[in-house]
């Protein structure tokens, strides 16, 4: 390509470790708020799963720290702030930036054989944006009468100064809408850069999946984080300005808004998001699945079109969050219909997945373990949708345990394993150096089997009839007689916190004293692992011209011996 | 440098705009305050809701009797100084001109006491605690305005004002078949809500009126039917002869003046004497009276709440014998219900202790007997509403 | 990159699922209280609905799952990396390929998606949304006023209409007949709330601003719990109330009692009393 120059390293401390436009530093900036955003919210988790099994008893060693008023014990609205801050923390604080900040920044410049993304500037920026964003939602758990408490959904008139009064929640919303102004940089960069900086051959038809799943994320990223930052625009306007865009004339103050127009903002955003948590993770399945069977990846071109359609579709889908709010039959109908439609494409990805897996050559490394629960986790959440989608269960099931054990498993689980199997499939390349394969493979059992009891307890207490966001299930007869399930899935929840620790004594282990990574050690063909580990940063110290496709293992054309071939290697014959 | 510093000055700018919601400044003259004059109290937006309480408040402690609020606070904290008591922590402060306690409530307290209070109570009890929540709007009862310094329910007898163990038992209790809620909230947060809540009397009215007294808690003597220390009462373990004299005891105190009447009008007749044989009574002697009950006004307007049918209505504070006893002893202040019991164990109050526990069972067992039975209860107005 | 040592994993494997066993194994905490896992058997004529499309959803997904889990553990087992062993080249890329793709999506899709569709849109056509006209004289109409956080029910009285002064007003207690049709309207004075019958599978958003319906027939009498099924402040977890259903005679006799105390207790002076139950359809 013209204009191909290789720009002396940065100086200076701000400049090489700050405010660094080296795609690879940023990526590594998202990885540790990831880190951090997982962190949070989980702590998070375990005190509101103490306090459900445990209603009233004080929270063990921080309880007093944080409340001492109340000898330790979790108030009713610190534990609402608590649920509305882990879902808020978790969605935009842990899983965005590092399976789209970290993995996207990192992967997708080496992947297409490019040096940078294509714009450096904005890929600092939309880091520091979403900084920005995260300080301003710590700093809204410090004002008088706390922090956001109307959920992660924050739905009117619960969350106008109506219901909520304070500054909690205008922080809340602002700092959602300067992450999501980060987002949106940041898809705008993915797809300019996908679309502008390949490397000479490579082709659409030889992009890593890995890179698919994050262009169609970015896609979404694009469209529709500007509804959810309007959606912020016009509450921020309601609470602190007088209007009424979404409190009705039937309230006091009221001046003919209505609190649907939020549901419906809010969910054409919310539910591309959870695609867009998705999208990426499914993209580095596919890879992985491929890489670690040695068999190409099935189906490339349907695999594609199948995000593709899932991305299309999930723009039509969301008014399945809305069933019991009033909606007229037919928009009932239009939703419930498309929904199990959507559900197409995603069962075509599923057929693919297990035909890469079918007789392959597999290696059980803890990134291809983690690869695989994705299809466990998902298939199984992904399932349970279905009693969602129907309207006349969802009625039942709608704001029960049900629907939270159906999104963590589907959202939470499987973009956290993709997320995971990320990890230690590239963080050879990213630090050079090996994490241990054995703590990752106990990290994955020790996570995978609490986590999936955790989330189908839940199935079993919804179904039961136990409504969501409850401080205390004893303090009525009916979801009294579910405690029990509560008791047994926050037990399981305290095991699957613990066994993070693995990861973290993990990672803080070899990222100095590990193994020293070779280039290329899961014998790996796509571009990135050409690059030295870490790469410069430059990338490459020449673009590469890419021959072949990120799949062609086990391919009898490739001599030597190998099962696989780097993508600038011709294939023979 | 200059590529940060425009993004840099985006965001300062942004935090600026949220600073300048920054509470505590902004007074009830902010923006939005004052509702269009034909719009309800209800329709205070509560925007730039004030959260910090700038100055403490001087409130009403208790009276000279400090003996015992002394010994209900910590040992060794007061010293007897000639006639007075000192405070070693410098709270409480005895006021020789006016010959009350005070209790100083530092600002911080109060504070306190504020932004729990807009966090729990202010959807009913509003922003200001006059009653005009926003969720409040055609409640009955209405929620109760603090600017009142009237409570109905604390157990302690009108004349007085309640003391905070009353009140703080009150809310913790909650009251029964209405929206108020038995809180959930720790006990020390509840103490620094109700210092707030007082605080708001008016000046020279409630807690910040010297000539007013503290109470406690209405006397209560033990129950007969309970009491190990008299065993030889004749309604020792038998709760069916403390009802069948409360039954008497009801009908004969004129209970049914507001209360409904649970017998027929021939046995009321023969139970009042030879004087009333044949007196015919209003069609509505087996409901109770819609009365004005002066505790609540509701836009000039004093709300009405009826005495409630034992067998129908759910008793806001009367879960059990003794709770019953005690809202009958204390009466319920501003509403019509009398003091009919005695806050000094040696005076007499109007009717004598033991019928008022016999009376408290009656009620007890009026509704354990035929709330929620409509076909027991049906069977049972309909042979007190025969002739 | 070194296979994996399949000893250990298998060790480790078994402890985990030791582990996993005692995790699901029941709760032996000493219980006064009646544990459950499923919600009562339904109360309502259209209830049944919904246990009977549950359960077909759950043997559907029960099926594709356990195809799913073969296909999975199959590679595991049999196609593990070792010394000697090649993988199969395939792009799955041809026609064949792409027609069985196909075939299977449009089998999944009728034989999981449309099956259920059919079932949900006649549930729906003939139950949850068959809603009686609420001028029917056999329809109990109900107005629900949901607020923060207690649940304010009013009935028509023995009159049959709404908004006469014998109207039975009640908090957090509803009281209905067996085997009659209740028609809701729902709103809301403050923030959304839900109103939840979990025996009645039924569920309706009450919205400030908007009226929402929904109807039941109950077919038991009995005490039934109501919940509150959208977050609506610090007290939502304690926002429940009990639906009384009686059967017919007894439910007369409590309306007439009802309207009378109402009656009685009607004060015409407060203009504000009934402020928010004037509902316009």
């Amino acid at each position: 390509m013209s204009g191909d120059q290789i720009h002396p390293v940065p100086t200076g401390f701000l400049r090489r470790h700050v405010f660094s436009t080296d795609h690879k530093v940023i990526a590594r900036q998202f990885m540790w708020v990831g880190f951090l955003g997982l962190f949070l919210g989980g702590v998070m988790a375990m005190m509101i799963r103490w306090q459900l099994a445990h209603p009233g008893e004080p929270f063990p060693l921080l309880g007093m720290l944080f409340w001492p008023s109340s000898g330790g014990a979790i108030p009713p609205d610190a534990y609402n702030t608590l649920f509305t801050m882990h879902g808020t923390i978790m969605i935009f604080v842990g899983l965005t930036p590092l399976l789209i900040g970290a993995w996207g920044n990192f992967c997708i410049p080496l992947m297409i054989g490019a040096r940078d993304m294509i714009f450096p500037t904005l890929n600092m920026l939309s880091f520091w944006t979403l900084f920005l964003g995260v300080g301003v939602a710590v700093y809204s758990l410090f004002v008088p009468l706390g922090a956001a408490e109307g959920g992660w959904t924050a739905y009117p008139t619960l969350s106008s100064n109506i219901g909520t009064p304070g500054d909690g929640e205008t922080l809340w919303a602002i700092s959602i809408f300067l992450i999501g102004a980060s987002s949106i940089m940041g898809g705008i960069n993915y797809i300019t850069t996908i679309v502008r900086l390949r490397a000479p051959g490579m082709t659409w038809g030889r992009l890593p999946l890995t890179v698919w799943g994050l262009f169609f994320t970015s896609v979404l990223n694009v469209l529709f984080l500007p509804v959810i930052g309007s959606a912020m625009i016009l509450m921020v306007l309601d609470r602190v300005f007088g209007t009424s865009f979404y409190i009705p004339a039937t309230m006091a103050q009221g001046g003919g808004g209505d609190p649907i127009l939020y549901q419906h903002l809010f969910w054409i955003f919310g539910h591309p998001e959870v695609y867009i948590l998705i999208l990426p993770a499914w993209g580095i399945v596919g890879d992985l699945l491929s890489f670690f069977s040695r068999k190409p990846a099935f189906g490339y071109r349907v695999t594609v079109g199948a995000l593709a359609a899932v991305t299309i579709l999930s723009a039509v889908v969301y008014g399945h969050h809305m069933f019991t709010t009033g909606l007229t039959a037919m928009l009932g109908e239009s939703f419930m219909l498309l929904t199990f439609i959507i559900s197409v494409p995603g069962e075509i990805l599923f057929f693919n997945w297990l035909h890469t897996l079918w007789r392959g050559d597999l290696r059980l490394t803890s990134a291809m373990l983690f690869s695989m629960g994705v299809i466990f986790v998902f298939g199984l959440g992904g399932l349970t949708g279905i009693y969602l989608a129907t309207i006349s269960t969802d009625i039942y099931l709608h704001d029960t345990y049900f629907v939270v054990g159906h999104f963590h498993l589907t959202m939470a689980a499987s973009s956290l394993f993709g997320a995971f199997a990320g990890c230690y499939f590239w963080y050879p390349k990213l630090y050079g150096r090996m994490l241990d394969e054995r703590l990752g493979k106990l990290h994955f059992w020790a996570t995978f089997l609490p986590l999936t009891f955790v989330f189908c307890a839940m199935f079993f207490s919804g179904y039961g009839g136990m409504p969501r966001r409850y401080f205390d299930h004893t303090d009525n007869p009916y979801t009294n007689e579910l405690q029990w399930i509560n008791e047994l899935t926050s037990t399981a929840a305290f095991i699957l916190g613990a066994a993070q620790l693995l990861f973290v004594v993990n990672v803080l282990k070899t990222i100095r004293s590990g193994a020293k990574a070779p280039q290329n050690p899961w014998e790996v063909g796509t571009l990135e692992w050409t690059a030295a580990s870490p790469p410069p940063h430059h990338n490459f110290d020449t673009i590469p011209v890419v021959l072949t496709g990120p799949h062609e293992f086990s391919n009898p054309a490739i001599r030597g011996g190998k099962d696989w071939i780097y993508q600038t290697e011709p294939l023979s014959g | 440098m200059t590529r940060t510093l425009l993004p840099s000055v985006a965001a300062l700018a942004l935090l600026a705009a949220a600073g300048l919601l920054a509470p505590g400044d902004v007074t009830d003259e902010g923006r939005g305050a004052a509702p269009a004059p034909d719009l309800p109290p209800h329709a205070r937006a509560p925007y730039g809701v004030p959260l910090s309480v700038a100055e403490g408040a001087r409130l009403l402690a208790w009276d000279k009797d400090i003996e015992r609020a002394a010994a209900a606070a910590e040992p060794g904290r007061f010293r007897k100084d000639g006639d007075t008591w000192v405070d070693a922590r410098g709270e409480y402060a005895w006021d020789a001109e006016e010959e009350v306690y005070w209790q100083d409530v530092p600002a911080s307290t109060l504070t306190r006491g504020r932004q729990d209070f807009v966090q729990f109570c202010s959807s009913c009890h509003g922003l200001q605690g006059d009653g005009y929540g926003r969720s409040a709007r055609g409640l009955r009862p209405p929620p109760r305005s603090f600017l009142r310094s009237t409570f109905k329910f604390t157990k302690v007898p009108g004349a007085f004002l309640p003391n905070d163990d009353a009140l703080l038992r009150l809310v913790q209790h909650g009251l029964d078949g209405t929206p108020m809620l038995p809180w959930a909230v720790s006990e020390q947060r509840l103490r620094d809500i109700l210092q707030y809540v007082k605080s708001l009397s008016p000046e020279d009215s409630g807690w910040r009126d010297p000539t007013n007294e503290i109470g406690d808690v209405i006397y209560t003597p033990p129950d007969p039917v309970t009491d190990e220390s008299h065993p030889k009462h004749p309604w020792y373990r038998q709760p069916e002869k403390a009802v069948a004299a409360g039954a008497e005891a009801y009908h004969k105190y004129q209970c049914w003046s507001c209360h409904p009447a649970y017998m027929t009008q021939k046995q009321l007749n023969a139970l009042r004497g030879p004087s009333f044989a044949d007196t015919a009574y209003d069609a509505s002697l087996t409901y109770g009276k819609l009365k004005k009950d002066s505790s609540y006004e509701v836009l000039g307007y004093h709300v009405a709440i009826p005495a409630p049918d034992f067998t129908w209505h759910v008793l806001r504070y009367g879960r059990d014998a003794r709770e019953v006893f005690q809202t009958i002893a204390a009466g319920i202040d501003g509403a019509g219900m009398p003091t009919w019991g005695r806050t000094d164990p040696d005076a007499k109050g109007s009717v004598p202790d033991e019928e008022i526990w016999a009376i408290a069972h009656y009620v007890r067992h009026l509704v354990a007997t035929y709330q929620d039975q409509p076909a027991e209860r049906a069977a049972f107005m309909a042979g007190v509403r025969s002739k | 990159m070194s296979p994996i040592r399949s000893r250990r994993a298998r060790t480790a494997l078994a402890t985990l699922a030791a582990l996993a066993a005692l995790a699901l194994a029941p709760a032996t905490s000493a219980q006064q209280v009646v544990d459950r896992w499923r919600p009562n058997p339904p109360a309502s004529s259209y209830g049944q609905r919904f246990d009977d499309l549950f359960l077909l959803i759950t043997v559907l997904i029960g099926v594709s799952f356990a195809i799913v889990l073969v296909l999975l553990i199959v590679p595991v087992v049999r196609d593990r990396a070792r010394p000697g062993h090649k993988a199969s080249f395939d792009h799955g890329s041809s026609l064949h390929d792409k027609r069985f793709t196909a075939v299977v999506s449009v089998t999944v899709f009728i034989v999981l998606d449309a099956w259920v569709l059919v079932v949900a849109m006649k549930d729906l056509r003939e139950g949850y949304w068959n809603m009686p006209r609420p001028d029917t004289p056999d329809v109990l109409r109900v107005e629900v006023l949901a607020q923060q956080w207690s649940w304010n029910f009013r009935t028509p009285g023995s009159d049959g209409e709404l908004g006469t002064p014998d109207d039975v007003l009640s908090i957090n207690q509803l009281t209905v007949p067996q085997d009659r049709p209740v028609a809701l309207n729902v709103t809301s004075k403050d923030v959304i709330h839900s109103l939840f019958v979990p025996d009645m599978r039924v569920k309706r958003d009450a919205n400030p601003g908007a009226i929402n319906v929904a109807w039941f027939q109950p077919i038991k009498a009995g005490d039934f719990q109501i919940l509150c099924a959208e977050l609506c402040g610090y007290a939502h977890y304690q926002m429940h109330g009990k639906l009384h259903v009686l059967p017919a005679a007894q439910y007369d006799a409590w309306e007439q009692e009802a309207s009378a105390i109402a009656l009685a207790e009607h004060d015409p002076n407060d203009a504000e009393a009934r402020w928010a139950w004037d509902f316009k359809e």
